[in-house]
């Protein structure tokens, strides 16, 4: 399967996604909407049907043909300030203009960013809908973990209790065994990534970050990522990269954009530029689910939402154990990056209050420079793509330059 | 001197003659930026706790190095302070991740030069129930032990109870001077209620309880003021008396709050009964809630009508600083609610900081009063 076809069957998801929604709310199903660091594979194992709503604006964004603007601005005009993340403002915007039904359940996660859990109580207050909360604590030891583990073990009990659907040992383990095959996947592709040149193609990341928030869990997670495995071996195989040749490895410190999935193209075709990832999309510390019991199972999926992008990075100071440092530096390290990229998304309050922290530390311990964009990452009229390529290009001639 | 004149003073600029006898008596000042905070542990062993402020920095070019744009303008003006060194007269400085913005000023602040010898932040859970608060429980105990290490002192349960009394005697009185304030001819500006208010952050607060005696005395005596609509005003962090000032103009008086600073903070007392610790965190964990606790919104709706009753409000103002999410979209849904019941209410997006945009705040402000038919 090529990358265009991947590319096509990822986005045509968005179709069958909605009408699964509306299908859900006709049948009695009750849906129920997430952030994308909730580990879906919850809501697969209780059959109910999740809206990972961030995905959900991303797949809106490029495949709606009037675009995402109106459902931003809409969001806005009802009362949502505007400052908050384009994110969730594009689904509240969605649900707003009446093409989205009412979500039986919300579920938000705490701790990591104010906006993101501030538009999830904001849905659940001004729509009416209940909402359960799972609290990140602080920091990151064998006490934090405890208490997450058991947050969000109270929360699958409190989902079976309000949905009414009992877990079954049998339908858990099924979910958690194609979440481990997927697992396996995404790290057998960033095996690949480590090589010099990178074979696995750069729009990789869009697709990764939607699959693995959306459908972890799933046949066609596995499916996906099978897929995109055995086309980065043929690349490998055939000596396909990014073209002319490999210059500049780069990795966005946190989010990449997400409203043009073109420029993953530009950086392939046009700057030589290997995207490795986002810190959004690697995912080397996603944890393997120990299957034995309902209690490992649980255990695992905890854990796994413990480590997910942005709870990992965001919940403590940015220099704590297993934090944004943390991770930056062992990225950075691991896949020989050249150089980093903070794309400045407007909402990411407490990115942009510890990006100099992260870069300057990164620089000083591994020479890796960064550049610092503002943008928005779901809305381009903030900064639109040709500005951003423009600065981009910029950054890599130096790069190149105080490499060569 | 009166007490008005004197707390004013003290709520005026950073250091103060308080602050300045403290020190002169070999006893260190620290400061803090949250309600989360149970001040009384410091109190209890001679630790003045000092609530930080943005007031007095001209600009922020120093700490927008780095924060950003996007970051509140209250906690850039802080960082502001503390990285130019004017927080030097602090032996230490406490935080909480009470947002996104106020736990990165305290990154930055902890990892400059200027940084003081005591930088701290206490982890605070986002719910209110049970385990979150024996989480919050173990973090104020880990709070409490740092302390002790670090200034060499020893929490006492029977200092630790006797500054609980001072600090609920402190609260009475604070509601004392709200019961005048709901009257029909509240003795005080707006303005001067958030004086009053800054400066109790300022100073021990024992002598901040005689002073406040001695106001309540004085305020019987003023003549009240009346003809003017009352307004209340809820949202962002608030320490300047002038931009209260600025919105009651000469046609409104500002008669309560729901601030952080204000009516939050004075509202709920810690029982006196039993281990004064356990009563201490049991206050301040469920004490009036700010925006940043999940699925309290109800009950912040509940504490915002009740003081509109007591204090006969005709207009309510929402402010928030921009950028602050938390309490921006705590606005959005207050405002609604509260319209629902007829009220007429203004959110405002405000900067912290020197009145920049005094003048537009004002014709916002004007354009409503006439709305209310003040």
């Amino acid at each position: 399967m090529s990358e265009q076809t991947l590319e096509r069957n990822i986005f045509a998801e968005m179709g069958n996604r909605y009408e699964r929604v509306i299908k859900a709310g006709q049948e009695g199903t009750p849906v129920v909407w997430h952030p994308f660091n909730v580990a879906g594979e919850i809501f697969h194992a209780l059959d109910l049907v999740p809206v990972s709503v961030e995905v959900f604006t991303t797949y809106a964004m490029n495949q709606l043909p009037e675009g995402i603007h109106p459902y931003l601005d809409l969001a806005v005009e009802r009362g949502l300030p505007e400052s908050m993340c384009s994110a969730q403002r594009g689904t509240i915007g969605m649900y707003e203009a009446g093409f989205l039904p009412k979500p039986d359940l919300i579920v938000s996660t705490l701790g990591g960013c104010d906006p993101n859990s501030k538009a999830y109580e904001y849905m659940s207050e001004k729509y009416e809908v209940p909402i359960l909360y799972l609290d990140v604590p602080f920091h990151s030891d064998r006490r934090a973990i405890g208490y997450f583990e058991k947050r969000f073990k109270d929360l699958v009990t409190a989902l079976e209790e309000m949905s009414g659907r009992k877990l079954k040992e049998d339908r858990l383990r099924e979910v958690c065994e194609l979440a481990n095959k997927a697992t396996e996947l995404i790290l057998d592709i960033n095996e690949l990534k480590k090589k010099v040149p990178n074979p696995v193609p750069n729009i990789y990341n869009l697709m990764s970050i939607a699959t693995k928030s959306a459908q972890q869990g799933t046949q066609e997670a596995v499916d996906f990522y099978q897929n995109m495995l055995n086309l980065s071996k043929l690349r490998l195989a055939q000596g396909i990269h990014v073209k002319p040749e490999e210059k500049i490895r780069l990795m966005f410190m946190y989010t990449g954009f997400y409203f043009d999935p073109s420029y993953y193209g530009w950086f392939e075709e046009e700057m030589g530029v290997t995207y490795l990832s986002d810190l959004l999309v690697f995912h080397d510390c996603n944890p393997f689910i120990d299957l034995t019991s309902v209690d490992t199972m649980l255990a695992g999926l905890g854990e796994e939402m413990f480590n997910m992008p942005m709870t990992r990075q965001r919940k403590g100071s940015w220099d704590l154990d297993k934090n944004w440092l943390y991770d930056v530096l062992y990225y950075a390290d691991t896949y020989q990056v050249d150089a980093m990229v903070f794309s400045g998304h407007a909402a990411c309050k407490q990115a942009w209050g510890a990006y100099r922290l992260v870069a300057e530390e990164a620089r000083k311990q591994l020479g890796v420079p960064s550049l610092r964009l503002e943008g928005d990452c779901w809305d381009s009229r903030v900064t639109p793509m040709e500005v951003i390529k423009g600065q981009l290009a910029e950054f890599f001639e130096t790069v190149m330059e105080s490499k060569n | 001197m009166g007490p008005l004149e004197e707390l004013s003073e003290i709520a005026g600029g950073l250091e103060n003659e308080y602050t300045a006898r403290w020190k002169e008596q070999g006893k260190k000042v620290v400061g803090y930026a949250c309600t989360y905070l149970p001040e009384e542990i410091l109190y209890a062993v001679d630790l003045l706790p000092y609530r930080l402020s943005g007031r007095g920095a001209q600009d922020t070019s120093n700490a927008d190095a780095w924060l950003s744009r996007v970051n509140c303008s209250f906690c850039r003006y802080c960082l502001e302070l503390g990285l130019t060194g004017e927080y030097n007269f602090l032996d230490g400085a406490v935080f909480t991740n009470g947002c996104d913005h106020i736990r990165r000023t305290y990154d930055n602040w902890s990892e400059h030069e200027q940084a003081l010898p005591f930088m701290y932040i206490l982890p605070i859970p986002h719910v209110l129930d049970e385990d979150g608060y024996r989480w919050y429980k173990e973090e104020v105990m880990t709070f409490r032990d740092s302390l002790e290490n670090h200034f060499g002192v020893k929490v006492m349960p029977g200092k630790l109870a006797a500054a609980n009394s001072v600090y609920n005697q402190t609260r009475r009185l604070l509601r004392q001077l709200y019961n005048l304030q709901a009257g029909q001819a509240p003795p005080f500006t707006g303005a001067e209620m958030l004086a009053v208010l800054t400066a109790g952050s300022r100073i021990p607060k024992d002598e901040y309880n005689r002073l406040l005696e001695s106001l309540i005395e004085e305020a019987e005596t003023r003549p009240g003021i009346e003809g003017r609509t009352r307004l209340m005003i809820a949202g962002s962090f608030m320490d300047d008396p002038e931009f209260i000032k600025n919105l009651e103009g000469q046609s409104a008086v500002v008669v309560t709050d729901t601030l952080c600073m204000g009516a939050r903070s004075c509202w709920d007392l810690t029982k006196e009964t039993g281990d004064p610790l356990e009563a201490l965190i049991r206050r301040y964990y469920h004490h009036a809630s700010c925006p940043r606790m999940a699925g309290e919104y109800k009950n912040r709706l509940a504490f915002v009508q009740e003081q509109i009753k007591l204090a006969k409000v005709e207009g309510v103002i929402l402010e928030h600083i921009m950028f602050c999410d938390l309490h921006g979209t705590d606005n959005a849904l207050l405002k609604g609610d509260l319209e629902k019941t007829g009220l007429p209410v203004i959110t405002l997006e405000r900067q912290y900081g020197p009145l920049a945009d005094s003048g537009r705040i004002r014709t916002r402000i004007q354009a409503f009063l006439e709305r209310i038919g003040g």
